[in-house]
């Protein structure tokens, strides 16, 4: 899975190149990419496009088609039985197979990722900072390296330390691949992740090479099945600040070893997610594979995927959705958002499962066929595996892709085409040949959204951002005659005295020392959360508040006594307060040394701007409960009580 | 004669002591097994267990060589590690149950582990000394097993052991719970201190503990010391804990009767019997006791009040290893020094005194002048003292605060104050789950900052409105921790808050105040 491999072919189409035209050619260029890599004698089939590919080729016909070549011999690493080619490919037919993606065609799956994906990390910031300045864009740490980050935490919170970090973007894809479990500098990372197989054979590490820590892998296979052997399933094994959380997921296992300060059900969470980004690419019938061959080894499988899962890590420190199970959307109009969905409406009805119009992780709108509804973890996983995989920025696909949660057995068909350089709409379907019909379903939704100007307010919505807490308007006790607008442009309606807190504000973030929220509406399973501002502005503190909430989300779930109602927290970094009712959840950060009364007050303020907002922030009625009629004005008591 | 049926309490918990530097070589392994509860588990088990936790330590090694393993978090179990001394790790799995409330915080478990060692300790020594003593095993082995059980017999609970559980997040295991003594107490107190050691002959540096019923008065011991002995005295030596079968209000004792080992499994003056089948990896303790002759401090009942007031060990003879005396000795960590327990009792006033074995060359005799001195000079004081401390003494629930349920720990001094256990119980399981998990939580953050920088102080507060609507809170500041809920406050975080505050001023100098 060494995605910096020499050999790397793109198999994009071209964009008007309708991918089954001509299978065979695809095939045989997608062959060619079978190498032997010899340093390790397994065969490096370093693309998905390959496997699939493959699966074009009748039973057998990979094997002639190698046979022209110098005599591969592959050697299986650690089952040590010496299967050839074919043994390979058929295991790689079967899972297509048994996934029914028989006759699909082609991907777009690109290798090597090409650096850098404009990160759109940091929630809000990201959007402003990629085109404002440089600093703000949710970068994780210097190219993904955990082990600074100890001296990271320790650095006060004046943010001037980490700027040198926060001006290198984070580039996605496999780093320290030369790393193995004999490297001091592989053991200090600070979040391993790895996936492996229930015989002990490496599938994913996050860092370092999966054939080196064949061994390694072997060791945390012995001390999963020998916890499963007596009877029991181990969860996690703690040591000093060292977590090593376990999660079995019938063949496949997989295990984080880290030593950030997420707690076990967050690290566990981050897992799941894992899994599901595996089955969104192979679908849950790769299980059959692992019945009928426990040595099976399903990494040529995933060749190639690298960049998803980094991205996906990645995701873990800047994405509030990865612990939320909710979306975000991108803060839009009412009457452009609503523009947006009657288009997609009109596609739904003509046999689309859903259709998505996403700008980097933020939906702009999303319509399901009848009673379909998409779990926000399969928004997640989809647009990470988008977003993540640079082919799909340059020509339009159709892809076999697995929603976990919407039919983790089964694959649907995602076509994908960029409207601009960060909108992009994904339309799924059950049918394997409808790629025209949404091509000319896409033509149509692109044309009407250039019509009415959605894309051109998408894009100004990204350069404005959304919600900030230096504009957290005043409570205001009597009934809202107007409309408070959040941020577009025009109809901002900002007096003197609001500009001047604002001001006074200024790097100190909003009122009573507020420096971020997340409002989550359970209803909508949608989040909004603001822009970082100063002080949280260095990706390094962004990250640390991330996990701050993780740990607070994690606090008031737990599974045996809560949900909790109320929390109240103050360390030597934040106070955190977090209220959680039957409609919503508030997750808001503060100064340290907030008072506690300002703050319990600034939160009020907080639900009620949202409240007054949410036409904007939020897609409406894209949920079987309307949230509106059922909860938003029945409901009067919502105050901290 | 034989070994009692250990089955009792077996069910969901076992707790093993084993040395890695030992059984390295394949077929070795039953030589790395110094201690297994329960004892008639097959060896196969026995070594799977060990063999886990073995494995679990060499692995997270790789990535934290700094902090050992300290838990294993499966779905039916918790296995909870405590280095006891370089290489001899002491591992207890308990069973997760929560039907049966077998809901635990490992923080409270590892605090056993500490427990019982540390009292291992101050009678026998290190565990390590002991192998070395009889590389065979069999001397270290012995002294484990009668101690350990000895210890476990304090957690039957009809036939169950119970060990600490959520029902006890309002307790903190190894520290002490003081009284509060006015000045004018004070000062009485020394004074007989002052007597009491100076009773010694000569100039030998004696200590002293002083405990009013189940709490510390007075104490010239080091912290760790104190609390050690303070267990001790709580376990066996207070009035409490000598009537046997009155339950103490004391966390630490569980008031059963039973015995995880029969009473009458050792005979006394018997003669050491060396078993023809004896080999150095026989685990089997019955007989390595009968063969070693082993001193059982922590066996009930075997302490009892003589005619002069002070309390003495009923001894089989031969006891108490290579000291020609029937008063036992303990070990002080301050000072590596043996010393002689020395216990007066006189109504609700215990007094340990101890003298070190150096200073008494002539063994029993030197004690009994001793002993003949307090009951000359400072008899009276005693007596004074003891009245002056029950007239200002307001029973059990004395430190209870009402509408309050709480723990207050100075991690500093070892010190501990809660509401009284009686008052605990009037919590509704929920809150007490509530706060059991917060305090795990709180246990991790403060490891965790232990780990980070060992002189930084983690400063914490935590409020948190529960599902049934108690606050459950928890506050760490400069070494000293509170932990409280509150039922009966349904009403605003500030509201909880503010109570903290009152709670603060009053009764903790206002420490966890914000100003």
């Amino acid at each position: 899975m060494e995605s910096d491999s020499d050999i790397s072919t793109s198999f994009d189409v071209a964009t008007d190149q309708n991918p089954n035209t001509n299978p065979p050619e695809t095939t045989e260029e997608q062959l060619q990419t079978l190498t032997v890599d010899e340093t390790y004698g397994v065969a490096d089939l370093n693309e998905t496009s390959n496997q699939r590919g493959m699966d074009e080729a009748e039973n057998g016909s990979v094997v002639a088609e190698v046979d022209g070549r110098p005599e591969p011999q592959i050697e299986e690493l650690l089952a040590g039985g010496p299967p050839t080619i074919s043994a390979v490919s058929e295991a790689v037919e079967e899972v297509l197979d048994l996934s029914s993606a028989g006759d699909t065609l082609r991907d777009d799956f690109e290798l090597e990722a090409d650096p850098p994906l404009s990160p759109s990390s940091s929630g809000y910031a990201g959007e402003r900072g990629s085109s404002i300045t440089t600093s703000a864009s949710g970068i994780e740490e210097v190219d993904g390296d955990e082990i600074d980050e100890i001296d990271e935490a320790m650095a006060p919170l004046d943010g001037s330390g980490d700027a040198s970090s926060d001006s290198v973007p984070w580039i996605p894809g496999k780093k320290h691949v030369d790393e193995d479990d004999a490297s001091i500098s592989w053991r200090k990372r600070k979040k391993h992740f790895f996936v492996l197989s229930h015989s002990g054979k490496p599938i994913y590490s996050r860092y370092g090479d999966e054939y080196k820590l064949a061994g390694f892998s072997a060791t945390l296979q012995a001390i999963i099945s020998f916890v499963e052997n007596g009877g029991d399933h181990v969860k996690f094994v703690r040591a000093g600040k060292h977590q090593v959380v376990f999660l079995v997921k019938g063949p496949i296992y997989l295990v984080c070893i880290s030593c950030t300060e997420e707690p076990y059900e967050a690290l566990r969470g981050q897992l799941d997610l894992i899994y599901g980004q595996t089955i969104l690419i192979l679908t849950k019938s790769v299980n059959r594979c692992f019945e009928k061959n426990p040595k099976f080894d399903m990494t040529p499988l995933l060749g190639g995927t690298d960049a998803v899962y980094s991205s996906l890590i990645h995701s873990f420190s800047w994405n509030p959705a990865t612990f939320l199970h909710a979306y975000t959307c991108l803060p839009l109009a009412y009457p452009t958002r609503q523009a947006a969905g009657a288009i997609l409406q009109d596609v739904a009805e003509s046999g689309v499962l859903f259709a998505i119009l996403m700008c980097k992780h933020k939906v702009v709108s999303l319509v399901g066929a009848q009673k379909a509804s998409l779990h926000p973890d399969d928004m997640l996983l989809l647009s990470n595996f988008i977003v993540s995989c640079e082919s799909f920025r340059t020509s339009e696909s159709f892809s076999p892709i697995c929603l976990p949660r919407y039919n983790p057995m089964a694959f649907l068909y995602a076509y994908v085409h960029y409207l601009d350089v960060d909108t992009y709409l994904v339309l799924l379907t059950t049918s394997s040949d409808a790629f025209y019909h949404l091509k000319d379903c896409r033509i149509r939704i692109e044309m009407v959204l250039l019509k009415s100007n959605v894309l051109s307010e998408v894009q100004r919505s990204m350069l404005d951002g959304g919600l900030r807490v230096e504009d957290l308007p005043p409570l205001d006790p009597s009934p809202r005659s107007g409309f408070l607008s959040l941020h577009l442009g025009q109809e901002r309606l900002v007096t003197e005295s609001q500009e001047r807190l604002k001001e006074a504000y200024l790097g100190i973030g909003g009122p009573a020392g507020l420096w971020h929220f997340i409002y989550r509406s359970i209803f909508l399973d949608q989040y909004v959360s603001s822009e970082f501002s100063p002080p949280i502005n260095s990706s390094s503190q962004q990250k640390r508040l991330c996990r701050a909430y993780q740990k607070l989300y994690a606090s008031m779930h737990d599974r045996g006594i809560g949900p909790h109602k109320t929390q109240f927290r103050r360390d030597e970094n934040y106070v955190l307060l977090c209220w959680m009712t039957q409609d919503f959840e508030l997750y808001a950060a503060f100064d340290p040394l907030a008072d506690k009364a300002l703050a319990i007050e600034t939160c009020n303020r907080v639900c009620q701007w949202v409240r007054d907002v949410e036409n904007e922030i939020f897609l409406l009625g894209a949920s079987p409960f309307s949230w509106y009629g059922c909860c938003l004005w029945c409901c009067k008591e919502w105050r901290w009580c | 004669m034989g070994l009692a049926s250990t089955t009792t309490g077996s069910e969901g918990i076992q707790f093993c002591i084993f040395d890695l530097k030992r059984g390295q070589e394949e077929g070795q392994e039953l030589d790395k097994i110094l201690f297994f509860f329960p004892t008639d588990l097959p060896f196969s088990t026995q070594l799977s267990v060990i063999g886990l936790s073995e494995g679990l330590i060499t692995f997270t090694r790789i990535f934290s060589p700094e902090a050992a393993c300290e838990v294993i978090e499966a779905e039916r179990h918790s296995h909870v590690f405590y280095q006891a001394e370089p290489d001899i790790w002491m591992v207890m799995v308990v069973e997760k149950n929560k039907e049966a409330e077998a809901i635990w915080r490992i923080g409270a478990l590892q605090q056993v582990l500490k427990e019982v060692h540390s009292l291992f300790m101050m009678f026998h020594g290190s565990i390590r000394a002991l192998l070395e003593k009889e590389p065979g095993g069999g001397l270290a082995r012995s002294h484990l097993y009668f101690f350990v059980m000895d210890y476990l017999t304090d957690f039957l609970s009809g036939k169950k052991l119970q060990l600490p559980s959520f029902r006890d997040c309002l307790k903190e295991r190894g520290t002490v719970q003081m009284l509060t003594v006015g000045r004018e107490a004070a000062i009485e107190v020394q004074s007989l201190v002052r007597v009491v050691e100076s009773a010694c002959a000569g100039n030998a540096a004696c200590s002293s503990l002083v405990l009013f019923q189940d709490l510390l008065v007075s104490t010239t011991l080091s912290p760790d010391d104190t609390v050690n002995l303070f267990a001790y005295a709580i376990l066996r030596l207070t009035p409490l804990a000598l009537s046997s079968g009155s339950s103490s209000w004391s966390y630490l004792r569980k008031g059963s009767p039973a015995s995880l080992i029969t009473t009458g499994f050792i005979p006394g003056n018997s003669v050491s019997v060396t078993e023809p089948t004896y080999t150095s990896r026989d685990t089997s303790p019955g007989r390595q006791g009968q063969r070693y002759h082993v001193p059982r401090p922590l066996q009930r009942d075997k302490w009892s009040k003589g005619k002069d007031g002070f309390l003495v060990l009923e001894t089989s003879g031969a006891e108490v290893g290579g000291l020609n005396s029937s008063t036992p000795t303990v070990w002080l960590r301050q000072t590596d020094e043996r010393m002689y327990l020395c216990v007066f009792q006189q109504k609700n006033l215990t007094i340990i005194l101890l003298i070190p074995v150096s200073s008494m060359i002539n063994g029993e005799q030197g004690i009994s002048m001793v002993k003949r001195q307090i009951l000359e000079n400072a008899s009276l004081k005693i007596l004074k003292v003891d009245e002056k401390l029950s007239r200002g003494w307001g029973g059990e629930n004395a430190y209870h605060v009402r509408g309050y349920r709480y723990l207050l720990f100075d991690g500093d001094r070892n010190v501990s104050r809660a509401s009284p256990p009686g008052k605990v119980t009037t919590l509704s399981k929920d809150s007490l789950l509530s706060l059991n998990r917060l305090r795990e939580e709180v246990d991790l953050e403060k490891n965790r900052a232990r780990h980070d920088d060992p002189s930084h102080e983690k400063d914490l507060e935590v409020c948190i409105r529960a599902k049934n609507n108690a606050w459950v809170i928890a506050r760490v500041t400069r070494g000293k921790e509170l932990y409280m809920v509150l039922e009966k406050a349904n009403e605003t975080l500030l509201y909880a808050s503010d109570a903290v505050e009152k709670f603060s001023n009053r009764y903790c100098n206002g420490a966890f105040s914000l100003d």
